[in-house]
């Protein structure tokens, strides 16, 4: 049943708000943040399965089929595991851009308390 | 142990126990629940209508399954639509990465290490030679030079010392973070691991059937990298790691993309076509431009996520000061 998966991926994406409008630590909305990004990774590889689908590699097809019938038949969708594929490092890169932000503000402010974060300091 | 000591450990300890104690405060506990609990149910509600288990495959998936093989002699279905069918969103995607990576290096740059007027302190020393110290001073010069006394006092408390010209001040110093190598046995294990991780990650790339080709081949680059920054520190790397090296590397896959895609709108008419000869099937040459463009994205992934990770690691120590005027939690170890 995936839909159980989507339920998991959702519930994963809710956590990740709740910390990001709860909390004031910048370290841990960060934590949400990332939180948020893993539940969409989760989210589209679950929409790629099929039931009772083979990997989508077309060299070796199961006994009796040819790469031709594999393509119309049971496979997990390609185009969603690209997405997925790319989400990832782009998500690294992204969560590196926040980190570097926040060790500036720390910094800067000696704080990591996001309601501290609002005087003006030269 | 003197009791003035003991009094000091204890507060110490009351201070930490009060800090691990110490409850992290939430804010707008119910109305953060209430927003989260209407957008779960909007998603869970979106969730249960998308297709299942058992839906068909949407029509851009047959179409890369249908055409992996006779247009570009790719087995590997997905490798064909990261380089190929969508190779437009990764060409986005790329460049998406890299403003990742600049963004990171502007920010975590260091602060310039001269803060004053190149020369200024070297040309000020010429002249104050040249003046002839034996002429009367008068009035004015007398109370201007204990002015400056005062000021030079005020900067450098501790007299003794001389003031540090910005001339003094190399530039380029290293990041403070300096990490000490680990034990034999991590170290060897590592040593053990590194070729083959290193070759994996390369093989990944090289045969054009494996999946996503340069993305995952990068990210095991950086693996590889880590691995030795953690085992034996980052002196061992530094020949490597460095910005002059990494950063225009970064730049040339990058280039190297933007030649690949542009080069099948020349040639071929249309932006990220084929305009290499096609290898047989499973050889490392087989998808054509889709194995180049994978080769330039494992350049631009590799060195872009290693920039980002290496510039986190290294930011130094770079505290604004505290409203005493005395830069505090930051201080570099001498």
């Amino acid at each position: 049943m995936i839909l159980g998966n989507y339920l998991a991926a959702v519930a994963l994406f809710c956590v990740g708000l709740y910390v990001l409008l709860t909390r004031r630590n910048l370290i841990k909305i960060v934590m949400g943040l990332s939180l948020m990004e893993a539940s969409t990774y989760l989210f589209i590889v679950s929409l790629a399965y099929r039931a009772g689908s083979t990997a989508p590699v077309l060299v070796s097809p199961p006994a009796g089929k040819t790469a031709k019938q594999l393509a119309h038949g049971n496979v997990a969708d390609p185009v969603l595991q690209n997405f997925c594929l790319t989400a990832v490092v782009i998500g690294v890169a992204v969560t590196a851009v926040f980190l570097s932000v926040v060790v500036r503000i720390a910094q800067h402010y000696r704080t990591l308390d996001a309601d501290k974060v609002r005087a003006m300091r030269g | 142990m003197t009791r003035a000591s003991i009094r000091e450990r204890g507060a110490v300890a009351h201070a930490a126990a009060r800090e691990a104690t110490e409850c992290e405060p939430r804010h707008r506990l119910w109305v953060g629940a209430l927003l989260v609990a209407g957008v779960a149910a909007a998603l869970g509600v979106a969730a249960a209508g998308m297709p299942r288990e058992h839906a068909p495959l949407p029509l851009i998936a047959r179409y890369a399954l249908d055409i992996a093989i006779p247009r570009w002699k790719l087995t590997e279905p997905v490798n064909e639509i990261v380089y190929g069918t969508r190779g437009f969103d990764t060409f986005g995607e790329t460049f998406l990465l890299l403003a990742a990576v600049v963004s990171v290096v502007v920010i975590t740059r260091p602060r310039e290490p001269r803060r004053g007027y190149f020369g200024e302190a070297a040309a000020g020393a010429r002249e104050q030679r040249q003046n002839d110290p034996n002429t009367a001073s008068d009035a004015a010069e007398q109370e201007a030079r204990s002015a400056e006394r005062r000021e030079q006092g005020e900067q450098a408390p501790s007299g003794g010392e001389p003031v540090e010209t910005p001339d003094a001040t190399p530039l380029g110093t290293p990041a403070p973070e300096t990490a000490e190598a680990m034990t034999v046995v991590v170290r060897n294990a590592i040593r053990v691991v590194l070729p083959i991780l290193a070759v994996a990650g390369l093989y990944l790339v090289a045969w054009g059937f494996s999946p996503g080709g340069g993305f995952p081949g990068g990210a095991v680059i950086l693996g590889v990298l880590l691995l030795v920054y953690a085992s034996y520190g980052r002196r061992k790397i530094s020949q490597v790691i460095r910005p002059g090296l990494i950063e225009p590397l970064e730049l040339a896959g990058a280039g190297l993309i933007i030649m690949t895609e542009f080069l099948g709108l020349v040639l071929m008419g249309s932006f990220s076509a084929n305009w290499l000869p096609l290898a047989p099937m499973l050889t490392p040459l087989s998808g054509g431009v889709a194995q180049l463009f994978s080769a330039a994205e494992l350049i631009e992934v590799g060195t872009g996520l290693t920039i980002v990770v290496f510039a986190l690691l290294g930011m130094s120590h770079d505290w604004a000061r505290n409203d005493q005027g005395e830069p505090r939690g930051g201080r570099r170890k001498r």
